[in-house]
């Protein structure tokens, strides 16, 4: 026999960021949402914890961005790119804080506590949060239903509507049907650290040395997460017991200031290091249904490394939450508006994130070689660096010109 | 999360607002008063063994902090009144005499409650803010300091500006000091941010700075001043220089190794200087009324 909960609108698959903000922002708007995670508390597990200034405008809309700040997040004001082809004097700094009205840089912060303070502010707005609801189960339909076990007891759901956010596991997608095309360009390992306190603060660094594309991103009082992309042929060489020392070893690079000593001599693992398949995702079937929504990572995402994801799932979760709280009207066309953006919105990034793999991700003497080009050329016109734009601004706000095939074609093959 | 950080154990409505508070041992009483911005959870350190070397511990999170009552209008931070609080409060608690405790903001509150109520102290401790009489006349170095009490004055776009950016420049004036992450939690609870600014707003006007306090009572009580040689924000002179506004006993701790926050940074030696101190002297003698003739 199941518990029966009866009386629900929505329930949301998934407390990460945009599962936590969508159950936060409806219950605020008075319906009845429950939220299912499966932590029993929420843990560093190595999510994405860098937010573009444009996904912090969508966490305002939201009413979510206190949950930033206060969980921790801190405010990056400048990106320097370095780069083995570029002398650490010689490297350029962006500042970032001035390309969306009323927000200022990106934000750094730690995944876990931002959600946590998210599915609190759900809670307090009268949502019922789940914390270790295993084995949930979505069946799709004009009366859609939500199996979960909790503590030990089977639960039943029928609410009106499911939101499934459970992020690159796609675990309501693959029950409700909607499967994925795949691709890799790299891998990818992340790594919470602290005692950079010879780190500037409002700096970010990326950068690419030897088979190395590494991220430093701050998030105040001497704390980072740090990460390091890497070829696939590769993807064994932070595993193992001494793996993670052999990460924080590698941040000694010749391209950055003192070859890095800021990083590599002083960085204190805070949490687990984590490697994964950079995969970009494209859904095979559509992401909305009777009854079920799909959004954030597991609708489809582009490669990690451009670093928008969550920027996405807050604008999934905001398009998503207008149509819930906007009328009564929760049938698949009503969601026409949000497929027909996303769908627009992923081309772009999917464009972006390729170009940006070319360019920072291979490695070797040949893709040294391209980066030395492109920078030239970005010297020469900054229009070249017009795809760096998509971590500020929203893909619609980017020029068109840094989506056509001439423009990728002129990028890395010098052609005029 | 935030509720996990709390010892409270007593909640009542005093002086016209509810006043929640740590009530636990047996014992002469000993009142601790925290300061900006924290809570009685600042005191986490020294609250048992205090109740274990025999004090009744009453520590309180004062008027627009923590779990007590958050008016939002500048007048009710006047220092009297949040004085009148900790009155009204042992009052309540059937306490007529106390050691009493202060850290920051909590320290000016000791302060003054010495100079209006001799008779309720018993002795008198001070962490990190000296005698007012010092800090009305702020050397130039001073001034710096304390740059962000003047900063606080600007009702309304304060607020703002300290949350704005993920409370960007909050996070750059408490640095990584004190429990720097719980702050922002805490104020960003339902008018907590106002309130806690309200006592800046209600205190230091630029006004007030700038005149030239008159005459404080003398204190009689025997006091104990503690200043930590990390403290970014006050100077050291502001607590030796509080010797000559003492006719109790008066004695100084330089504390080495802490920031501000002395409670939470070296919290055995501040428990090990308190056991050390309170009851352990007797007061100057209150003066008696001359008769006129």
């Amino acid at each position: 026999m199941s518990v029966e909960h009866t009386g629900v609108d929505v329930v949301v698959v998934g407390g990460g960021i945009a599962g936590a903000s969508g159950a936060a922002n409806l219950a605020a708007n008075g319906l009845s949402v429950v939220l299912l995670e499966k932590q029993e508390t929420y843990q560093d597990i190595v999510r994405g914890e860098w937010i573009a200034p444009w996904g912090l405008r969508e966490a305002q809309i939201l009413g979510v961005e206190d949950a930033f700040g206060v969980g921790g997040a801190w405010e990056i004001r400048e990106w320097t790119q370095w780069d083995e082809t570029v002398a650490p004097a010689e490297a350029e700094t962006v500042d970032m804080t001035r390309f969306v009205p009323g927000v200022g840089g990106p934000m750094s912060f730690p995944h876990h506590t931002v959600c946590e303070l998210m599915a609190e502010q759900a809670e307090e707005s009268g949502a019922t949060v789940v914390m270790g609801a295993q084995r949930a189960t979505v069946t799709a339909g004009l009366h859609p239903e939500v199996r979960y076990t909790h503590q030990g007891e089977d639960h039943l759901i029928r609410p009106r509507m499911v939101i499934g956010a459970t992020g690159r596991g796609c675990t309501v997608g693959r029950q409700v049907g909607v499967s994925m095309a795949t691709s890799v360009h790299h891998w990818g390992g992340g790594l919470r650290v602290s005692g950079l306190d010879d780190w500037p603060m409002d700096v970010q660094a990326m950068g690419t040395e030897d088979d190395k594309m590494f991220m430093v991103f701050p998030q105040g009082d001497g704390v980072a997460r740090l990460y390091i992309n890497f070829p696939t042929a590769n993807r064994e060489r932070y595993r193992g017991a001494e793996g993670m020392s052999r990460f924080i070893a590698d941040f000694e690079l010749a391209c950055l200031p003192d070859r890095g000593k800021a990083v590599y001599a002083a960085a204190e693992p805070l949490g687990p290091l984590k490697l994964w398949p950079s995969v970009a995702m494209f859904p095979e079937q559509p992401i909305v249904m009777d009854g079920v929504v799909l959004v954030g990572d597991e609708a489809g995402n582009a490669d990690t490394v451009l670093g928008t994801g969550l920027s996405c799932s807050l604008r999934d979760t905001r398009a998503v939450c207008e149509v819930l709280t906007g009328g009564d009207d929760w049938s698949p066309g009503a969601f026409d508006a949000y497929l027909a953006e996303r769908k627009f919105r992923m081309e772009r990034l999917h464009f972006g994130a390729d170009i940006i793999a070319k360019l920072h991700c291979e490695f070797g003497p040949e893709a040294a070689a391209r980066r030395r080009r492109v920078r030239a050329l970005m010297a020469d016109n900054f229009a070249a660096s017009v795809t760096g734009l998509l971590n500020m601004v929203p893909p619609e706000d980017v020029p068109d010109f840094g989506f056509s095939e001439f423009f990728a074609e002129r990028l890395f093959r010098e052609t005029v | 999360m935030t509720t996990k950080d709390t010892l409270l154990t007593d909640s009542a409505h005093v002086n016209g607002v509810d006043i929640a508070y740590v009530d636990k041992g047996e014992g002469d009483p000993v009142v601790l008063l925290h300061g900006f911005p924290d809570s009685h959870y600042l005191w986490r350190h020294q609250i048992d063994p205090l109740v274990e070397a025999g004090f009744r511990v009453i520590a309180p999170d004062l008027r627009g902090f923590g779990g007590s009552g958050k008016p939002q209008e500048v007048e009710a931070y006047d220092m009297r009144t949040i004085v009148n609080d900790v009155v009204a409060l042992t009052q309540h608690l059937g306490i007529s005499k106390a050691h009493i405790v202060g850290h920051d903001w909590g320290a000016a509150i000791a302060w003054m409650y010495a100079f209006l109520m001799p008779r309720r102290v018993d002795h008198l401790a001070v962490l990190s803010v000296g005698h007012p009489g010092v800090f009305s006349t702020p050397s130039i170095e001073q001034r710096a300091a304390s740059w962000y009490m003047l900063f606080y004055q600007f009702p309304g776009v304060s607020e703002q500006l300290l949350r704005r950016n993920g409370w960007r420049l909050f996070k750059e004036i408490m640095g990584g000091e004190g429990d720097h992450q719980r702050y922002p939690r805490e104020l960003a609870k339902p008018g907590a941010l106002t309130a806690a600014l309200n006592y800046y707003r209600a205190n230091r006007s630029p006004e007030s700075e700038l005149r030239v306090e008159g005459n404080f009572p003398p204190v009689l009580a025997p006091t104990l001043g503690i200043w930590s040689s990390g403290d970014k924000a006050l100077l050291e002179e502001g607590m030796t220089g509080s010797a000559k506004f003492v006719k109790g006993s008066w004695r100084y701790e330089r504390v080495e190794d802490a920031s501000h926050w002395i409670p939470l940074d070296q919290p055995e030696q501040v428990t090990k200087l308190l056991l050390g101190f309170l009851g352990t002297e007797k007061a100057a003698a209150v003066p008696t009324r001359r008769r006129r003739l």
